[in-house]
């Protein structure tokens, strides 16, 4: 019998490993996409999520839309609006990235064993897909010039921490209005972001990073 | 309702953004009155919270909500005649935002639960980040992208933080609810090694919004590049209500008996920010970083004053009411200098004390009052903090508390006396002055005095229960 929880915890490492090696924008938003999706899938697959109520049924919908449906659309979008060349334009190269993202793998492995002794069982495959999807985020966020891959990072990064939220905490506390609230963050976040990408990108006429630079001391 | 305090600006900001300008800019008016009088019913308990597992009063937060109306109402004053004169584009998104900003702002200060604590600070970054933007200058559009990116991805770390509290008490199968009265009563069951994980997390998360060294980066530049009411707004008041989330985990880690572990890391970030903060500021040539710089110290003074405790907890809240104050009475002049000589460079300006009398005043006062002179506030909680450190014998936190003091104090004088009485290059006023942009900084100004020689007895009660779980004290 497959394990389906594991199956989409392996879905998601290897969406940030293809995400870590893509050189397409496009290719990128639509990994995001798949990753979104399945993070909003995993917690139907855990222990404490077995029952739902009218509650959680709609968050739980609402999820998979704004995470795999809307956000992406909005990137997409913006690919399509801002980007000129639709290279990813790395400053760490993508095999370079990608050995990084196989080290991840491993530190969490490292990390999620030395937790091990007091965290409730059964959980350690979704808290190191959790730490890599983190780490990969702040990585991707670091490493690539374009400011829309930066918003690609942020992405990942709150993704990784959702999961830890879900790994970690008990159904009782975390109620779906909470939880709604952070999602609609993030979407607001994005939908910000992209509007400052416009503006910036009508000012400078790229929207690279590094024209970013004018504020020093 | 205790809802309607935060519910009244959002639904009028909402309905400001699609309201012809001159009726957007009374409706500010009229919602910044409404609020600060809503925030006096919050103080006189005579509203109940109507989701009690997510929002109650809170000694803390209703100090920093006093603050916070009390300076909105001012700054709105001044933003309708600063809004005029500019000729804003885009004035109701302006008007909408500042609402928006003061509903999450106060949305804040009333949340029990962590994680509806952080969905507010998370919504303010992102309802002022169109107030550093209004002007679409590229500065301004990096200063925004700095802001928005650093601010979101640190306050993310503080999610994490979160969960880690949710942890500690998940681990020890306590069955309470997620909210910081019930965690404080439980405190002592926690188990202290997630809390301590937890603690740094919101540490560094919140500290990158309250402006701490080393993840103050994003500060000076939106600062400088915002709109000057939107700079006193950031300043006065939103700094303050991310110490608000650092304040009520420190509290919880007090409780639970790690009030030493929380109360150092306190006073580290404290003393790296106020070092940064003097040499940033010494041969700063823009007169709107110096003020930011100036928060990034004034935010260090308050971590400083928290994690010593005792008497010198009393100077910190002190010192964060008098900061915004005076703070954003310094925003409101500085930004009559930006209109009258149309540079925030200190070299192409001079000579304000001739050219611009009543800001002179105003600016030349607030500079005497930030920098720890008397009759104003900050010298009596700069010397409560000065105090506390002696009793505590923390004389190593101290020498460099008043080093880093003498620093900062050199470095804006010389800004503020090149301001004032330099000759000036002979370039014209473009804008004069006008009396309804002076007044609210004086009055600003005048109840940071007042607040020295008269306390009202209401508030000097909430300052005593908010300090007394700390372990502070009034009489040293």
């Amino acid at each position: 019998m497959i394990n389906y929880s594991d199956a989409v915890l392996v879905i998601i490492l290897l969406s940030v490993l293809i995400a870590l090696e893509s050189n397409r924008m496009v290719a990128l938003v639509k990994i995001m996409g798949l990753q979104g999706i399945m993070v909003s899938l995993v917690p139907l697959f855990l222990p404490q999520h077995q029952e739902l109520g009218s509650g959680g049924i709609i968050f739980f919908q609402i999820m998979i839309l704004i995470k795999g449906l809307l956000i992406p659309g909005l990137l997409y979008f913006a690919v399509q609006k801002v980007a000129i060349k639709r290279e990813v334009e790395p400053i760490i190269g993508y095999h370079a990235s990608l050995f990084v993202g196989l080290m991840m793998i491993m530190v969490s492995l490292f990390i999620t064993e030395k937790l091990q002794v007091t965290l409730p069982g059964g959980h350690s495959l979704l808290l190191i897909t959790a730490i890599t999807t983190l780490g990969a985020g702040l990585f991707l966020m670091m490493s690539r010039t374009k400011a829309i891959t930066q918003v690609i990072g942020y992405l990942m990064l709150e993704n990784g921490i959702y999961l830890v939220g879900t790994a970690l905490s008990k159904q009782s506390h975390t109620r779906y209005v909470v939880e709604f609230g952070v999602l609609l963050d993030v979407l607001v976040g994005v939908m910000i972001m992209g509007i400052i990408l416009h503006n910036i990108n009508r000012a400078f006429d790229d929207v690279d990073t590094a024209l970013l630079g004018r504020l020093k001391d | 309702m205790l809802e309607f305090v935060f519910l009244l600006p959002i639904v009028t900001g909402l309905t400001a953004m699609f309201v012809p300008v001159a009726l957007g800019r009374g409706i500010l008016l009229i919602a910044a009155l409404l609020h600060l009088q809503l925030t006096a019913m919050a103080w006189m308990n005579k509203l109940n919270p109507y989701f009690p597992d997510y929002f109650s009063t809170s000694p803390e937060g209703l100090l920093i909500l006093l603050v916070t109306s009390f300076i909105f109402l001012f700054i709105s004053v001044y933003a309708i005649s600063y809004m005029r004169e500019t000729e804003m584009q885009s004035e109701h998104i302006f008007i909408s935002c500042m609402l928006l900003f003061l509903g999450t702002m106060s949305m804040v200060t009333l949340s029990d639960h962590p994680i509806v604590l952080w969905i507010a600070i998370e919504a303010t970054t992102l309802v002022s980040a169109p107030l550093i933007f209004i002007n679409r200058s590229k500065e301004a559009l990096e200063a925004t992208w700095k802001y928005v990116l650093i601010c979101s991805v640190g306050i993310a770390l503080a999610l994490l933080g979160c969960f880690f509290i949710t942890l500690a008490m998940d681990i020890k199968d306590i069955d309470a609810s997620l909210t910081f009265s019930s965690l404080n009563a439980v405190a002592d069951q926690l188990d202290p090694n997630w809390l301590k994980a937890g603690f740094i997390f919101i540490m560094i998360g919140f500290g990158t919004k309250m402006g701490l060294a080393p993840m103050h980066t994003w500060l000076p530049d939106a600062h400088s590049q915002a709109p000057s009411p939107a700079s006193a707004l950031l300043s006065g008041a939103l700094l303050n209500c991310a110490f608000l989330g650092i304040y009520k985990v420190h509290v919880l880690m007090h409780v639970a008996g790690l009030g030493d572990y929380s109360s150092n890391i306190l006073i580290g970030f404290g003393l790296v920010s106020m070092f940064v903060a003097g040499i940033f500021i010494l041969n700063q040539p823009d007169y709107k970083r110096m003020l930011a710089y100036s928060s990034v110290e004034n935010m260090g003074v308050i971590a400083i004053g928290v994690g010593i405790g005792g008497i010198a907890l009393y100077g910190a809240i002190l010192h964060l009411i008098h900061h915004s104050l005076i703070k954003s009475s310094l925003f409101l002049s500085a930004g009559n200098i930006l209109l009258g000589f149309g540079t925030r460079l200190v070299k192409r300006t001079g000579n304000l004390a001739r050219l611009f009398p009543k800001t002179f005043v105003a600016f030349f006062a607030g500079f005497a009052g930030i920098s720890g002179f008397p009759p104003f506030g900050i010298f009596i909680s700069e010397l409560l903090i000065i105090m506390g450190a002696f009793q505590r014998g923390r004389y190593a936190v101290l020498a460099i508390f008043l080093f880093c003091l003498t620093l900062v104090c050199a470095g804006a004088a010389r800004i503020v006396m090149r301001i004032s009485f330099a000759a000036n290059t002979g370039e014209d006023v473009l804008v004069e002055e006008r009396m309804i942009r002076i007044l609210p900084s004086y009055a600003l100004l005048l109840t940071s005095i007042g607040l020295c020689l008269w306390m009202p007895e209401s508030i000097y009660q909430i300052i005593l229960s908010t300090i007394k779980v700390l372990g502070g004290v009034v009489h040293g």
